[in-house]
């Protein structure tokens, strides 16, 4: 059960597409799967979808916070798409607000952003 | 006519575990996706809090009917160090375990009742409910 | 002696319902008795009697079943219930007084008399306590279920930008359905741009403020922009003086602002056509 998430390359873009519920182990293995792959390929952006998946509690989102602040530290860019209402509602509740992240509505607009936001 | 069901939180597993008992029995009395994902990621920071700071503990979900009105419990239990300062634990961005620090305050406003009982060196017990609107 | 009380108010009825109109004449707050056509309020004050009249009952007990069809007929007058009270207080003094003066009540059977009051006047105010509470809360109830239907809707305007009208004061439970009703209406109209606004909301506090940011908060997190639209004067006012921070997000006074910047968001504009 304890399978990793499969990260995809497109060019300099990274695609992953979180398909079930991150247990915690997943989401640390995730963080330094992603880095690694970004470090062997020139990546330029990422795309994280989440469209799948129905809970972010506090501790996958210090995570997903986490990988996007590494990632930048890294030169790249993160989109996340997705994010279903239920959890938007449920993440601003808890007081997570996730400040400084890009997000597009599902994946083809979270391509589209980030390729303006690397034009720039 | 209380239904009551509870999981064992021993290791990380268990806290996917607890969840998933949450989101079915919430999906079971009726609660909306929102609820859903309300009472689950309440669970979540429940269950991780015994584990991160208790190792061991209960998570205990019970159907409640009072006064007409349906809803959900949850029960956290452990039998861990207690919490020193209740009121600190409460604040928005306190953590002793380099979380973001939104566990407690944060399951208070996801669900519509909460309160904490602890004592220092026998546990801890926290109690929340969410009621069908 | 309770058929005795019932021979001599049907004897007296008329006597009765003209005392007793008099009397309710002079309740100022209620209209019946002064815009209503005379004839109408004969027939309705008669209809009163009887009720009141068959309400005492021929035996000690209380009649469960003449109770409830008092009840509903006199809630089917649209009489308040102030002057519901007022005239069965009324009447039930003026027809002490005449059967006194007619001696069918006298100092010996005055304590019968209580008895029957007793079993008389008290259930019926009860009874039409009862009826107008559950009348109202029900009211309540369907208007409040009318103010969630009207509240919160996202209208899709232009491909990729929607507004949504707020209407009201917010209160927690409402932002809830706001929220919900926004975020879900942004995925399935896929907007880019959504415009909240704020022009029908009389009052902007800390609570709505806090619910407005929110909001604004996670439609950012699922993928599109939240604008605040509709800032009036006042509400600017009061948003500075509480010290609310709002700069995170764009606002403008008018919807018709609001629209040209969530055009030029997504990269369109709208231009004037000659005509040939």
């Amino acid at each position: 059960m304890n399978a990793r998430i499969p990260i995809l390359k497109l060019g300099d873009t990274l695609i992953v597409s979180i398909q079930w519920e991150l247990d915690d182990q997943t989401a640390l293995q995730f963080q330094e799967d992603l880095l690694a792959k970004m470090h062997e390929t020139a990546t330029r952006g990422v795309v994280i979808d989440l469209t799948s998946i129905d809970l972010i509690d506090s501790f996958i989102a210090k995570v997903l916070g986490d990988v996007i602040s590494m990632t930048g530290l890294m030169g790249a860019k993160v989109v996340i798409t997705g994010i279903q209402p239920a959890v938007a509602i449920t993440l601003i509740e808890l007081g997570i607000r996730l400040g400084n992240v890009l997000t597009a509505l599902d994946l083809e607009n979270g391509l589209d952003k980030l390729r303006k936001e690397l034009e720039v | 006519m209380e239904h009551r069901s509870s999981v064992d939180i021993y290791t990380e597993w268990d806290i996917v575990a607890a969840r998933q008992l949450g989101r079915n029995e919430a999906k079971k009395s009726g609660f909306g996706t929102v609820d859903q994902a309300r009472i689950t990621t309440a669970i979540s920071e429940l269950a991780r809090n015994i584990y991160l700071y208790a190792e061991e503990g209960k998570i205990e979900i019970t159907n409640v009917i009072e006064d007409g009105l349906i809803g959900i419990r949850i029960i956290a239990t452990d039998s861990g160090p207690g919490i020193p300062d209740v009121r600190r634990v409460m604040e928005d961005g306190f953590s002793t375990s380099g979380g973001l620090g939104a566990g407690i305050p944060g399951v208070k406003r996801l669900m519509d009742e909460f309160k904490i009982e602890t004592e220092l060196g026998v546990g801890t017990l926290v109690t929340a409910i969410k009621w069908l609107r | 002696m309770n058929k005795q009380m019932v021979k001599g108010i049907n004897q007296n009825v008329d006597e009765i319902i003209g005392r007793w109109q008099l009397s309710m004449r002079e309740e100022q707050d209620e209209r019946f008795f002064q815009f209503m056509p005379s004839d109408l309020v004969d027939k309705t004050s008669r209809v009163f009697a009887e009720l009141m009249t068959s309400n005492i009952a021929e035996s000690d007990v209380v009649n469960r079943e003449k109770l409830n069809e008092f009840t509903e007929r006199v809630v089917r007058f649209g009489w308040s219930i102030k002057f519901v009270n007022k005239a069965i207080d009324n009447f039930s003094d003026i027809v002490f007084q005449i059967l006194e003066a007619k001696e069918i009540i006298t100092n010996d059977n005055l304590r019968a008399y209580l008895d029957i009051y007793t079993n008389w006047i008290p259930p019926l105010r009860e009874s039409i306590i009862e009826a107008y509470s559950t009348e109202y809360e029900r009211t309540i109830d369907l208007q409040k279920i009318a103010l969630q239907e009207l509240s919160a809707s996202l209208i899709p305007v232009f491909d990729k930008i929607s507004v949504m009208p707020l209407v009201g004061t917010i209160d927690t439970e409402r932002a809830k359905l706001i929220m919900e009703n926004l975020l879900e209406g942004v995925v399935k109209q896929q907007a880019e741009v959504v415009l909240l606004d704020i022009t029908g909301v009389p009052v902007v506090d800390t609570m709505v403020a806090h619910h407005i940011i929110q909001a604004a908060d996670a439609v950012r997190l699922i993928g599109a922009k939240c604008m605040l639209v509709g800032i009036r004067p006042e509400i600017a006012q009061t948003i500075v003086t509480l010290g609310i921070h709002l700069h995170e997000f764009t606002t403008t006074s008018t919807l018709q602002r609001g629209m040209q910047e969530a055009l030029m968001l997504t990269n369109r504009k709208i231009v004037e056509v000659d005509k040939e």
